[in-house]
């Protein structure tokens, strides 16, 4: 299994990786962060860029730091850096806790933020994180430097808003408050998602103020449980148990997931029902915990 | 389709290496063809089963799906370069002492794992050797004497002190 | 059914096993180790020379098709490539495959496929480049018409009228079907006071080792003459079929096996890698490797495990005791059968478990399917009849009220040796020992007020699985033979041999003639059988592998036959290398040959210790001083052994008696301990027991990593792996992404315990124990899952219990998750 032939450079700064990008453009170019969804893909041949464009010496576009309420990460930053950062332990619990389930250690050791979200995996962890936390993902293209809500990022499998010549640079993630959790079903250990979910959820007295849930696995995409949330806001914690069960029902309601060879839609649909609302309830009781 | 080559210098073992590569070339097969340590394993070619495990920068990585320019500048550890000479790592003593051991194709990417997790974990307890191997498969041992050996290498690492808890 | 009451026939002599042992039971760590701890491990990849040309495989993306037409301009002009060759153009290079199934001129297998190809992956070209990259460049260059044709992939449909035919040669899918009657069937079930039935289904999944399979070929057509170096072996002595296929004389083909990484049984006899490198070898005048990749592999190693359908009757009387029981097997073999329904031979070797079950009527049906053909996988069928049998006693105790385990203690067989209706025999054991073993072991008590507590208490679904059953070893040929009245080979040869050279400075090399070493430690084995034999350090026997061009008769390993083939085979050979000793150290010695005994690595006179002579002392002269021997003793000191099958019987002419064909027959307990997730399918281990009994173990260590390894696979076998075939017959589990192999979090630490009953007829009592983990799981972890899942009615009877599976049965019952 190995890969076809393609054009390689490596460039050195941002400007150059997009002019590639432009220039090549009928390569079908791809990008080349980590490599750790790109490169199975073209083991098997399934995916044969005419020209890759390494993003390894592109200076400054790795690293974690704060901007007031936001939290910024480079996109070329690895998960395990994620992982170990105390930054985001702090200020994007949810992303950690996420982070730690995605594949394992070697894989995260290279796997980057960036990669992760721009490759748009139906089955990743990421996506989900980048819709319930509400982040904005940044894209350098020939025009300049855009802002892309992640609500609006993600357009089908392994499908993205990028442009063929843009690259991702940052995503901003806001910083939350109250409890969160990151759960997910797969069948062997740290496993692509068969279901995934991602929620952050912030009390008010013991009142639930705001909830922002994202699914994954149901859906071309990683999808916001927009009725799940309306049912739990405004919610007592305290009656969590039926409000989560009550909210996961309205969650997954009018879905009509594939199904695979792992799990059929009608399993897809309860396991969904089932995490919704355990990531529901440990949100909540985190964010009980921490007042 | 342009195939050009790249030259690369990178550190194998602790020893310098300047080589010319197509940009397609899998860092696993410019290892064991090019630089001849065949002791990264091919299994899957697609990231799953470890037995291609070496340390990019220190950091367990699977050269598989590692193309070799990637490692252009990279420090590179194999199994090859974990034994002194004539004496066996702690690692591998243990490794055979407990019988982690049957086929050995899963040996070498499971002993470079195994070192990046004691250096980043030096007195681990069984459930975390456990889930810090699941990153690697084996298919003869069922992993039992696998994770015995690492916890007894790790001992032992500690007493001289190779690890720092 | 019977005890022998007397010398039985056919047996080997008892043998006294009383003798004080110094390396047979000992731990060592093993003498194979070194060379793959440094990564030095001399696999197949390991060996590419440079020049060494590559070789890719174009597989068929269609499950059934007609070749219409191939155009190989374009690879041919490919850079680097040296040679296109179509499956067409491959029947004229190379005959058939070696195919030991029921009708091969009827169901041909070839090496690519040249008119049709029958399953997806199945390939129909290969192209031979420079480099593994280069020739899947110049794969993509090639283009194939093919006329798509309805496929089959379900076995019921495969033999129902009207189906599409995989071969249309054999004018029908049912490659074989035949009912035998073991015993009085029709009376036990007259007499029965229940009769419980099920129907239960166990799909493929297969050994999938780390390493693939591969081999390096050269032809010198100098000498006319085919070297193959390859991770496959096995069946050593049939490797003339192999020379037939590359249209050689068999004295011109060598098969050197190299160590393999992990086989599981899918390298047994996986010649097609070496059939096709060498007929490229052979065309190109070039060495060519073939090594499979991993997608080559999942779709097209020939080697995927049994999938059956069973319809199952078992009849009761209402205090528990076991009667009889009719088995209705088909067994889906996919595209071709190339070890006919042997699979089911070992089901019939251990078919009533350890139970004093009476008779047995055994129909099988062998359905050809859209897929890629069953070969080995650890068990060969006999593990999948263990699950179903456990499954059927279960169900028994259930509908009759009984206790599971009681009604397993109250049908043991207590008396050996014991025959079962087959005609195969139990040699020895002690399955009630075993059993409470493992109740102890796993702290039964404790597990089932847990259980209790926790469903009051928690609502949590805790279940155990007590299982007790067979693990045979050491098949004979007439298993090959005896499902036809008038077979065309009734063959009788299993040998195993090994030669042992004692060198002048007394140094044992020992010459193994397929035990290619594949996880299996079998240089280990064989240095501490040595060491036993010659008071010598295990780490001072060389073990060397001998290809098989000029090697002496063997079989190899398989239905874990390999300790006890190997310790006749050395037993053998030390018992001529020591009557040659004794005899010129009598000579040496100047005393009568009777007069000396072997102490301490050589021979002293009896009564006058003192007067001694050393192996290396003997060795030197033997090798040196011609002239100081009598003229019929020849200069050296070596001998090997040809070691046959030692118990095989013939079976009956009407096959109501199958005879003896694998005598050696070990028997475990496994009780592990799990949750289900209601909510998700999931099942999670809280505890896990096992204790085997394989008689001898050589080296304890050795066989617990077996154990726990085989147990591994099981818990995939039970949960996890498939080889998932859609209704179109594509493969949906082609890689590692979907075919899921268990990783450390998903196999418990196991609680191991270990009986030794020894066999009263091999050396050292030893009994074959490799494949027993894998022989036990499946079953205890399905019994387990029904156990936790009893309370709300619902019962899991196909394999793997994927969440998918386990949810859909919580929903049919009422349960919505």
């Amino acid at each position: 299994m190995k890969p076809p032939p393609f054009a390689y450079a490596a460039p050195a700064t941002l400007d150059e990786a997009v002019g590639l990008l432009t220039e090549h453009a009928e390569a079908e170019p791809r990008v080349l962060a980590g490599g750790q969804s790109l490169i199975p893909l073209m083991n098997f041949r399934l995916a044969k860029p005419g020209y890759l464009v390494d993003l390894r010496n592109v200076a400054g576009l790795s690293g974690i730091r704060r901007e007031g309420d936001v939290l910024v990460i480079g996109a070329m930053t690895t998960l395990s850096q994620l992982e170990r950062s105390p930054e985001v332990a702090v200020a994007a619990p949810l992303l950690a806790e996420a982070v730690g389930q995605v594949a394992h250690a070697p894989v995260r050791n290279r796997g980057t933020i960036g990669g992760s979200l721009a490759h748009a995996d139906p089955a990743a962890d990421l996506p989900a994180v980048a819709l319930a936390a509400g982040a904005e993902l940044v894209a350098a293209g020939p025009a300049g430097s855009r802002r892309i809500p992640a609500a609006e990022f993600f357009r089908g499998p392994f499908s993205t808003a990028l442009a063929p010549e843009e690259i991702l640079t940052e995503i901003r993630l806001p910083l939350s408050s109250g409890g969160h959790a990151y759960v997910k079903f797969s069948r062997i250990h740290a496993n692509f998602a068969v279901v995934g979910v991602a929620a952050l959820t912030e009390l008010d007295d013991d009142r639930i103020r705001r909830a922002s849930l994202a699914v994954a696995g149901v859906a071309p995409t990683a999808i916001r449980a927009t009725a799940a949330e309306q049912v739990l806001t405004g919610t007592l914690a305290a009656d969590v148990a039926a409000t989560a069960a009550e909210a996961a029902r309205a969650g997954v309601a009018g879905l009509a997931p594939a199904g695979d060879l792992h799990a059929s839609p009608e399993t897809r649909l309860a396991l969904a029902r089932t995490y919704l609302r355990r990531g529901i309830e440990l949100a909540v009781s985190r964010a009980r915990n921490e007042r | 389709m342009a195939t050009d080559t790249r030259t690369i210098s990178l550190t194998v073992n602790g020893q310098p290496v300047v080589a010319e590569v197509e940009p397609r070339r899998l860092l696993v097969d410019f290892l064991r063809e090019d630089l001849g340590l065949v002791g990264a394993h091919i299994g899957c070619e697609h990231g799953v089963c470890g037995t291609c495990t070496v340390l990019l920068n220190g950091a367990s990585t699977h050269s598989c799906i590692t193309l070799a320019v990637q490692a252009d500048g990279a420090d590179i550890s194999t199994v090859e370069g974990l034994a002194d000479g004539g004496e066996l790592h702690p690692l591998q003593d243990e490794f055979s002492a407990k019988q982690g051991l049957q086929c050995g194709y899963c040996t070498p990417g499971m002993l470079m794992r195994a070192r990046e997790i004691l250096t980043r974990n030096p007195d681990p307890s069984p459930a975390e050797v456990r889930e810090a191997i699941a990153s690697n498969l084996c298919r003869c041992t069922g992993y039992q004497f696998i994770t015995e050996a690492v916890l007894a290498a790790a001992a032992r690492m500690r007493a001289t002190r190779e690890v720092v808890p | 059914m019977t005890t022998a009451d007397q010398a039985t026939p056919g047996a080997p002599p008892v043998r006294d096993h009383s003798a004080k042992r110094r390396w047979v039971g000992q731990s060592i760590r093993r003498v194979e180790d070194p060379k793959f701890l440094l990564g030095r491990g001399g696999y197949i990849a390991d060996r590419i020379t440079p020049g060494t040309l590559h070789a890719a495989v174009l597989r068929s993306p269609h499950p059934h098709a007609r070749v219409v037409g191939i155009e190989t301009a374009e690879a041919k002009a490919a850079p680097g490539v040296h040679a296109v060759i179509t499956g067409a153009e491959a029947a004229e290079l190379c005959d058939p495959m070696p195919d030991f199934g029921p009708d091969p001129a009827r169901h041909t297998w070839r090496c690519l496929a040249a008119e049709k190809v029958r399953y997806v992956g199945e390939g129909v070209a290969v192209v031979v480049a420079d480099s593994r990259y280069l020739a899947e460049d110049a794969l993509e260059l090639i283009e194939v018409e093919y006329e798509p044709l309805p496929a089959v992939t379900d076995p019921e449909r495969a033999l129902a009228d009207g189906s599409p035919l995989v071969h249309e040669a054999l004018e029908s899918n049912c490659a074989y079907e035949r009912s035998f009657d073991f015993g009085d069937v029709e009376r036990d079930f007259a007499e029965a006071d229940v009769v419980v039935r099920d129907r239960l289904r166990w799909h493929r999944s297969g050994g999938q080792p780390l390493e693939t399979v591969g081999a390096i070929a050269e032809y010198d057509p100098g000498t006319g003459s085919f070297t193959i170096d390859t991770n496959t072996l096995s069946f050593t002595s049939y490797l003339f079929m192999a020379a037939a296929t590359l249209k050689v004389p068999v004295n011109k083909l060598d098969i050197r096996p190299v160590p393999a990484g992990g086989s599981f049984g899918s390298k047994l006899f996986a010649n097609k890698p070496a059939m096709i490198a060498g007929m490229c070898a052979r065309k190109t005048g070039r060495k060519v490797a073939y090594l499979e990749d991993r997608v080559d592999n999942i779709s097209n190693c020939d080697h995927h495990g049994s999938d059956r359908v069973y319809d199952v009757e078992l009849a009761m009387m209402r205090d528990g005791t076991m009667r009889g029981i009719k088995i209705d097997v088909i067994d889906d073999y996919g595209a071709y059968i190339q070890f006919g329904v042997g699979h089911h031979g070992n089901a019939l070797a251990q078919v009533v478990g350890p139970y004093t079950i009476g008779s047995v009527r055994y129909r099988v049906r062998a359905a050809l399917t859209n897929k890629n053909q069953q070969g080995a996988y650890r068990g060969f069928g006999s593990e999948v009849n263990n699950w179903m049998l456990e499954q059927m006693v279960d169900k028994a105790a259930r509908e009759l009220g009984l206790d599971p385990v009681a009604v397993r203690r109250m049908n043991f067989i207590r008396e050996f040796p014991h025959f079962i209706p087959t005609g195969n025999v139990y040699d020895s054991g002690d399955y009630e020992r075993v059993l409470d073993h493992a109740l102890d072991l796993a702290d039964y008590g404790h597990w089932r007020d847990e259980q209790r507590r926790l469903r009051e208490q928690e609502g949590r679904y805790i279940g155990i699985g007590v299982i007790t059953a067979q693990e045979r070893s050491v098949f004979s040929a007439t298993e090959f033979w005896f499902w036809f009245d008038e077979p065309g080979a009734p063959v009788t040869s299993t040998p195993e041999s090994v030669s042992l050279k004692v060198d002048a400075t007394g140094g044992i090399t020992a010459v193994l003639y397929s035990c290619a070493f594949w996880g299996n430690s079998p240089e280990t084995m064989v240095a501490q059988l040595v060491a036993e034999e010659f008071d010598c350090s295990p780490y001072d026997v060389s073990v060397v592998y001998h290809g098989s061009r000029d090697g002496l008769p063997a079989t190899g390993p398989g239905g874990s036959r390999t300790t006890v083939m190997l310790a006749g085979a050395v037993e053998g050979a030390a018992g001529r290398i020591k009557e040659k000793a004794r005899r010129a150290a009598a000579h040496l010695l100047e005393i009568g040959p009777d007069d000396l005994e072997w102490a301490d690595g050589g021979f002293r006179v009896r009564g006058d210790p003192e007067r001694k002579k050393s192996l290396g002392e003997i060795a030197i002269m033997l090798h040196l001083f011609k002239h100081s021997f009598p003229e019929d003793m020849e200069s050296g000191l070596d001998a090997s052994k040809v070691f046959d099958h030692p118990y095989t019987t013939m079976p009956s002419a009407d096959r109501k008696d199958l005879g003896v064909f694998y005598p050696f027959v070990g028997h475990a307990c496994h009780v592990p301990v799990v949750e289900v997730d209601i909510e998700t399918g999931a099942v999670t281990f809280l505890h896990y027991a096992a204790v085997h009994d394989c008689g001898t173990l050589v080296n304890p260590r050795s066989l617990a990593g077996h154990i726990v390894g085989g147990t591994a696979q099981g818990i995939g076998t039970a949960l996890y792996e498939e080889f998932v075939y859609d209704e179109d017959g594509q493969l949906l589990s082609s890689s590692f992404m979907d075919y899921l192999i268990p990783t450390a979090m998903e196999v418990p630490e196991l609680t191991l315990g270990h009986v030794e009953t020894p066999s009263p007829y091999t050396p050292h009592g030893i009994k074959g124990g490799g494949e027993g983990g894998r022989m036990m799981a499946p079953a205890a972890i399905n019994a387990a899952v029904n156990d936790a899942l009893a309370p709300l009615g619902v019962r899991l009877t196909e394999l793997p219990m994927t969440p998918e599976r386990i949810l859909a049965a919580l929903r049919a019952a009422g349960h919505a998750g």
